[in-house]
């Protein structure tokens, strides 16, 4: 085959027209780059709001309230839950967060009591350094979640500050839930005495459902066991209420994709213009490749390699680095003790790379027919 | 024997409403072997006949034979890979790519063939010394003088072992030394090679390089003028 014979060609093409090469590489990669962040907050969004087939949690909430520090419950609902028929059991939970705005640096504690906690939770819980006895040991220990220990670079027998709370870190764990991985568990007192007038008050409670077919109908009986009393209640499936209480943050990263697309068109354009600019000034050039022989199709081919070339190194520098940090930053978008994690995932390089791929032949394809069917001889006349 | 056979051979340009004909029943025939000039007023067809002998530009009208092929009768694509197979351009200007250096020039031309790697580099050596600058192989076109410039593009030009050459006022543009070299390097190719070779000029000093000697005018052969020596 021809082309491959010819492919040293574009390359020295490429590298040997270093300035512009390098130009529009360099803008192709910025653009990939926003666009890769983009695609990784909405992998995140997706992976908070989506319902895997076999959840069996709910969350009981005060009615007509968004955030931790005004949905106020008694802990004493806890009992009256438990009661209600397909309950398997109920997790009084008193959630704090470091910063009441949104942030890519929250730290949201959970209260919870230890015992009944490690009960339902602990084998979802795989611990990644330190100690669960250790967690049950001291009261001010909390066990934090991978993203956020990543991000403050805590390790077990640290001591961290944040939200006027001081906690030891016990344990750092993984979870499959992205909710656990940005957070740092704690004991339910020990939050509650942080704050003022605050023992006997928790913020929700996380229930176990017997049956994922159940859960419909148990929220519905737990709202109306609590119609009527002072501090009524609003139960949610987990993904529910993170779409609730995240939902303008959730608007936002929707918005922020036709920011990608925008993103998309401004490297079509960069690599546009490059081959374009690049064709108008080698007319003769490849007037001389097909005076040598080769075919308009042949020219038509080198010229869209060229522009596939471009694309692709670009993408490839802007979407690893887009993961590079996402990764090495471990960000969470969040918002009132919920969390929406920036997700590094590996396939979206290739997704970057297939996309580049593709607006390079675009972008390539009709300057290069263009050159393709210029009269040989009136290029050399006008050259 | 005829390689090359013209007849009635004719191409025109329109422009706006009016009919440019650079050539008009043009009736040429050139044997193999043969190293031709051809001159002539500016404007009166040379280059435009080179350009239809080499297969880059078709006739308007009229029969255009080359080593028994009938380029007006190919494809665009057939018409290009007879190119890569018959002749060899060599431009006034050179029209080397600048971003290769004078080896990855001549080897440009063989890309198309089937070779190895090895036999291009066999080949593209073979025709840097034939035109003395095998030691320039590594030089990009811009660290080269005009004469040694000229000298890669014959190189490129022969590459392929064409049997036809083609040079529009291939000392157009070069100093009278870096010309005799050209020249004397052209004669060689086709007294010792055999090349045909059809070649455009001004100077009437580099006829005398040549085995005969045609003047255009307005499209058409001034036969009054025509001299033919017998080759040797
Ligand atoms: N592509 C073209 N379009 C219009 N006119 C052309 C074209 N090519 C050549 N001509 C005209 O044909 C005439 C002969 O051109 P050319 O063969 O280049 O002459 P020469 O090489 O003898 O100087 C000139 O008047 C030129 O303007
Ligand atoms: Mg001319």
């Amino acid at each position: 085959m021809t082309l491959p014979r010819c492919l040293p060609y574009v390359l020295k093409q490429v590298t040997r027209h270093r300035v512009r090469s390098l130009l529009t590489v360099a803008g192709i990669a910025i653009a990939m780059f926003l666009f890769t962040v983009v695609q990784a907050m909405s992998e995140g969004v997706g992976e908070a709001t989506s319902a895997s087939a076999n959840e069996t949690t709910l969350v009981v909430y005060r009615k007509d309230r968004y955030c931790p520090a005004t949905s106020q419950l008694p802990q004493d609902y806890q009992r009256r839950i438990e009661s209600v028929e397909g309950v398997v059991s109920a997790t009084p939970t008193k959630v704090v967060v470091s910063n009441c705005r949104t942030s890519l640096d929250v730290v949201t504690y959970r209260g919870v009591p230890k015992d009944a906690f490690l009960r339902d939770r602990g084998d979802a819980l795989e611990i990644v350094a330190g100690s669960v006895a250790d967690w049950q040991r001291r009261t001010d220990a909390a066990l934090v979640g991978e993203t956020l220990a990543n991000r403050r670079a805590l390790r077990p027998g640290m001591t961290f500050d944040a939200a006027g709370i001081t906690v030891y870190v016990a344990g750092v764990f993984r979870s499959d839930d992205p909710q656990d991985q940005n957070v740092a568990f704690t004991s339910l007192e020990f939050v509650q005495l942080a704050g003022r007038d605050q023992l006997g008050i928790v913020t929700q409670f996380e229930v176990k459902v017997a049956d994922a077919s159940l859960l419909e109908d148990v929220a519905a009986s737990i709202d109306e066991t609590f119609a009527t009393a002072q501090e009524p209640t609003a139960t949610f499936t987990k993904q529910a209420f993170v779409g609730r209480i995240a939902s303008d943050l959730i608007e936002l990263v929707g918005f922020a994709r036709w920011l990608g697309l925008g993103c998309l068109a401004a490297v079509l354009a960069l690599v546009g213009n490059s081959i374009l600019l690049s064709v108008q000034s080698r007319v003769s050039e490849h007037a001389v490749l097909q005076t040598l022989g080769f075919s308009g199709r042949l020219v038509t081919a080198l010229i869209v390699a060229e522009g596939i070339l471009l694309a692709i190194v670009g993408g490839a520098v802007g979407a690893s680095a887009a993961l590079a940090v996402a990764h090495i930053g471990s960000f969470a978008l969040s918002v009132e003790g919920t969390s929406i994690p920036i997700i590094a995932d590996p396939a979206l390089l290739l997704t970057g790379l297939v996309v580049c791929g593709v607006i390079g032949v675009v972008a390539g394809l009709f300057p290069a027919w263009q050159a393709s069917r210029r009269e040989i001889a009136a290029c050399f006349r006008t050259a | 024997m005829t390689l090359i056979e013209c007849r009635e051979l004719t191409r025109e340009y329109r422009k706006g409403g009016s009919v440019i004909r650079p050539l008009d029943g043009l009736d040429l025939d050139v044997d193999r072997g043969e190293f031709l000039s051809l001159m002539g007023p500016s404007g009166s067809g040379k280059t435009t006949l080179l350009n239809l002998i080499a297969g880059i530009d078709s006739p308007t009208s009229g029969r255009l034979l080359v080593d028994g092929t009938d380029l007006a009768a190919l494809t665009r694509s057939r018409l290009a890979a007879w190119r890569s197979e018959h002749v060899g351009y060599v431009f006034q200007l050179y029209n080397l790519v600048p971003v290769l250096t004078a080896y990855e020039n001549v080897e440009l031309p063989l890309l198309l063939h089937p070779l190895s790697r090895r036999e291009r580099h066999e080949r593209v050596v073979s025709a840097l010394g034939r035109v003395g600058l095998d030691d320039r192989d590594s030089h990009y076109p811009r660290q080269l003088s005009g004469g040694q410039e000229q000298r890669v593009a014959i190189a490129r030009a022969i590459v392929t072992n064409p049997a036809i050459l083609v040079a529009d006022e291939p000392t157009g543009d070069l100093d009278k030394a870096s010309a005799h070299a050209v020249m004397s390097l052209l004669q060689e190719l086709n007294s010792e090679l055999g090349k045909t070779i059809i070649m455009v000029t001004h100077d009437p000093a580099t006829t005398a390089y040549s085995s005969r000697t045609l003047h255009l005018d307005k499209g058409r052969l001034a036969e009054a003028n025509e001299s033919r020596e017998v080759p040797a």
